[in-house]
């Protein structure tokens, strides 16, 4: 037996127990019932005990379970948008590479259009538009995200159809098609996974703080932007404990689902796969 | 991509930085206005209030003080403490037999505070200038204005009108010769306080009048900064304030050096419940009407019955509130027979008998399939609203009936209040409210009176009769007769389309040594309705 673990096993046990902690954190939110986090008016303004870890709001509800449910919505929010954006990052990135010159113009110009224009103030402007809600804010997130990745993906692929080996297929009568599924995108699958994962905590800060300003979920959604939002009523009054955890939980996931991206590519990445 | 991360946080904290700066800046120069603020009560002849909604304009014509004292204006009558009237710039007033004609005489010693006199011409031209502006204040039943020399003004009316003196208590008059666009944002008028300056956001500052024909005001300059109550409640530990107005959800901090104010009003909060079935109608407007769970009476009374309003009052609003059972409680045109007590079992009973049970055992009962549930809808943002809708909702699930409360934006909910249940408020010092609230002719329509499509012919009837009385009793007792008259009405054990849950007080922090004097009973809005008495105002020596 060895005598310890390589280094690449040990990062894919950390990278393992960290999707773990992930989707226990999911998992958990999606679990606890409504009942849970409805208003309690006997137990209002309780600071942390260990009947409630991180105590209770002005309306009684359990500011735990608030935050486990909200950090469930934040992940699926998460998920589903940076899903959007990384699928619609590859189609658009192959699409300028292998397009013609007018479509890779375009497809630039649209790039640079909506990363010129701050996230926030156009993720606002989006959901606005949608009505707010959950759909406003997955469209909005969605369409914000796809840039950077489809830049990525685009000089990918322009740097491997200069590669030799697509220059042989080529001669040797392959299609675009069976090039593109043979050869191309295999070759995107870690930038498209890892992408994706980077994505990610970006997507759950926009819906947190996009809620914060008030133009995303409705209030009695337990998101955590809502309940950032409404401690800062009760701040002044020296209510500290609905600021402070759900802030703390919010940044660690993040932090987590970071790290796992990292970790990932490090796995993904040819060029450090077996450091 | 860590970097990243951290500079959005960064970003973030910058936002919050940026905001709380601006509410610092705000009542920086809230102090700078006066110096009452960090000599903490020095100076005696001036006051720094706290305020959170910044009236849109200063002109009586296009709706200030409509409902509350214009403080820079006076008018011909105003209000006393208890809601009676009493003179201002009028001497005497008198109304023909057929109701129609109200002559009034107006004294000569009032000035404008450029130095011109008021005169008979200046109220004519007034209420021409509002009648035509068609803002807030109604005045569609006044036919024509005539001033027949400089000392007496006759309207006449196209109907009789038992609310005219309440109307007329709340226009303030506007000099005819110094009267243009810009009047709003720099008015001149004859009250016990002199515009001085006005900041957008900010801050507005009045002096007092000393050409004033009543009693001169004992606080010499007001300045009135406009911040939210979070920001309020900062400034008032800071000292820099003289006065803060606080959400009554708020208001559990203690202040040194303050006392809190919790002023009874008739800001009330309610459910309004649609009366009528959904039967795939839509309003003028195009917005669908009706609800089939609160088109049923025993229904919307089960509800008013099974809320313990104290409760309410306790759990949501720190006890800052009284229990409610009707849009005008404790005003003279109010039937005090409207109060009901909390009755669990008597709203059990009602739904028992008119066949609702809970026969798949999640505790929600129903009735051919139709469960007892409906969406409740308040503005989000406003955490009393929450409060008391989330409170109330809470005891109303132990009867059986399930109200969903969520929170969403006016746009939003002046579009679903038709079908859905709101939790609105009102509350106002003239009985004319009750009219537009109840008046089939006013229902469904898009300005929020009468949402729940509440139409009854005998009520009608009472409102017509009370509008049209010619003496104050003979109108009060038709007000109180369309409230309860033995049978029906819009009480809540009569036809109940609203049921009352809690009066909101309005609470303040107050400087101690200040006298914010009698206030009388507050009407919506905690702002404006403070500074009625603002010429009684003193500093304890």
């Amino acid at each position: 037996m060895k005598r310890r673990l390589n280094r690449r096993t040990k990062v894919v046990l950390y990278t393992c127990l960290i999707a773990l902690v992930v989707a226990g954190a999911f998992i958990a939110g999606a679990a606890i019932p409504d009942s849970a986090v409805a208003a309690d008016f006997t137990s209002t303004r309780q600071p942390p005990s260990w009947s409630h870890p991180f105590g209770t709001d002005a309306l009684g509800r359990d500011l735990l379970a608030r935050t486990l449910k909200g950090l469930s919505i934040s992940l699926t929010v998460g998920t589903v948008a940076s899903l959007i954006s990384a699928v619609v990052a590859v189609l658009v990135g192959i699409a300028a590479a292998v397009g013609s010159p007018r479509v890779d113009a375009a497809v630039n110009w649209c790039i640079d259009l909506v990363m010129g224009v701050p996230h926030t103030v156009l993720i606002i402007l989006i959901s606005f538009a949608l009505g707010r809600g959950l759909w406003g804010l997955l469209v909005g997130i969605a369409a914000t995200h796809w840039t950077s990745l489809a830049r990525l993906i685009r000089g990918e692929v322009m740097q491997l159809r200069s590669q030799q080996y697509i220059a042989v297929s080529r001669k040797l009568g392959k299609s675009s098609g069976w090039i593109l599924t043979h050869h191309l995108l295999p070759h995107l699958v870690p930038q498209f996974i890892v992408g994706l994962i980077l994505m990610f905590p970006h997507a759950i800060l926009h819906e947190a703080s996009i809620s914060f300003l008030g133009y995303g979920l409705p209030p009695e959604q337990p998101a955590i932007g809502i309940i950032l939002s409404e401690s800062m009523q009760y701040l002044s009054t020296g209510m500290w404990w609905p600021a402070v955890f759900p802030g703390a939980v919010l940044v660690g996931i993040v932090l987590l689902v970071d790290r796992l991206g990292e970790n990932l590519r490090m796995i993904l990445d040819p060029y450090s796969a077996q450091e | 991509m860590i970097k990243k991360f951290f500079s959005l946080l960064l970003a973030l904290t910058a936002l919050l930085g940026l905001l709380t700066a601006c509410g610092a800046a705000a009542v920086d120069h809230g102090g700078n206005g006066s110096q009452a603020g960090e000599a903490g009560g020095q100076d005696r002849d001036s006051v720094i209030i706290a305020i959170s909604s910044e009236p849109e304009t200063l002109d009586p014509c296009q709706g200030w003080g409509h409902g509350n004292t214009p403080i820079v204006q006076s008018t011909l009558v105003k209000y006393d403490y208890d809601m009676s009237f009493s003179n201002d710039l009028a001497t005497g007033y008198n109304l023909s037999e057929d109701g129609l004609t109200w002559t009034f005489t107006l004294r000569d010693d009032a000035f404008f505070t450029d130095g011109e006199a008021v005169t008979a011409s200046d109220v004519v031209f007034t209420f021409e200038t509002a009648k035509a502006a068609q803002s807030s204040v109604d005045l569609t039943f006044l036919e024509a204005v005539e001033a027949p020399n400089d000392a007496t003004v006759v309207f006449t009316l196209s109907r009789p009108t038992s609310t005219f003196l309440n109307t007329i208590a709340s226009v303030g008059i506007v000099p005819e010769h110094a009267y243009g666009p810009d009047y709003g944002t720099n008015p001149i008028g004859s009250g016990p306080f002199k515009f001085v300056q006005w900041n957008p956001q900010e801050q507005l500052i009045l002096e007092a009048n000393e050409d004033y024909y009543g009693e001169v005001p004992a606080m010499k300059r007001v300045t009135i900064v406009f911040m939210d109550e979070d920001a309020a409640l900062a400034a008032a530990r800071a000292g820099q304030v003289d006065v803060a107005l606080t959400a009554a959800t708020l208001a559990t901090a203690e202040v040194e050096g303050y006392r809190i104010e919790n002023i009874s009003t008739v800001d009330n909060r309610g459910f309004t419940l649609p009366v009528l079935p959904d039967t795939g109608e839509v309003t003028e407007s195009g917005y669908p009407i009706g609800n089939d769970v609160t088109c049923n009476l025993e229904i919307r009374q089960a509800i008013a019955y099974a809320i313990d309003r104290q409760q309410v009052a306790e759990a949501a609003v720190n006890g800052y509130a009284t229990p409610c059972y009707s849009e005008n409680d404790g005003m003279p045109w109010n039937n005090p027979e409207v109060a009901i007590e909390t009755d669990v079992d008597y709203a059990k009973q009602l739904l028992a008998d008119a066949g609702w049970s809970d026969t798949d055992g999640d505790g929600i009962v129903e009735r051919d399939g139709l469960k007892a549930e409906f969406v409740c809808l308040y503005p989000s943002g406003d955490s009393v609203r929450q409060a008391v809708a989330m409170a109330a909702a809470e005891q109303v699930r132990a009867i059986g009936i399930n109200i969903i409360v969520e929170g969403t934006s006016w746009d939003d909910l002046a579009k679903r209040m038709f079908s859905n249940a709101v939790m609105m408020g009102w509350g106002a010092a003239n009985p004319y409210e009750s009219y537009c609230l109840y008046y089939s002719g006013g229902a469904l329509k898009d300005d929020y009176y009468n949402p729940e499509g509440y139409m009854s012919e005998v009520t009608d009837g009472y409102l017509t009769a009370a509008m049209e009385a010619l003496t104050v009793e003979d109108a009060y007792r038709n007000w109180q007769l369309a409230q309860w008259d033995g049978e029906t009405g819009t009480a809540m054990k009569g036809e109940c389309p609203w049921v009352w849950i809690v009066n909101i007080d309005h609470v303040y922090y107050v400087r101690d040594g200040l006298d914010i004097g009698r206030q009388q009973l507050h009407p919506h809005g905690a702002s404006m309705p403070l500074l009625q008495n603002l010429q009684d105002w003193t500093w304890a020596e």
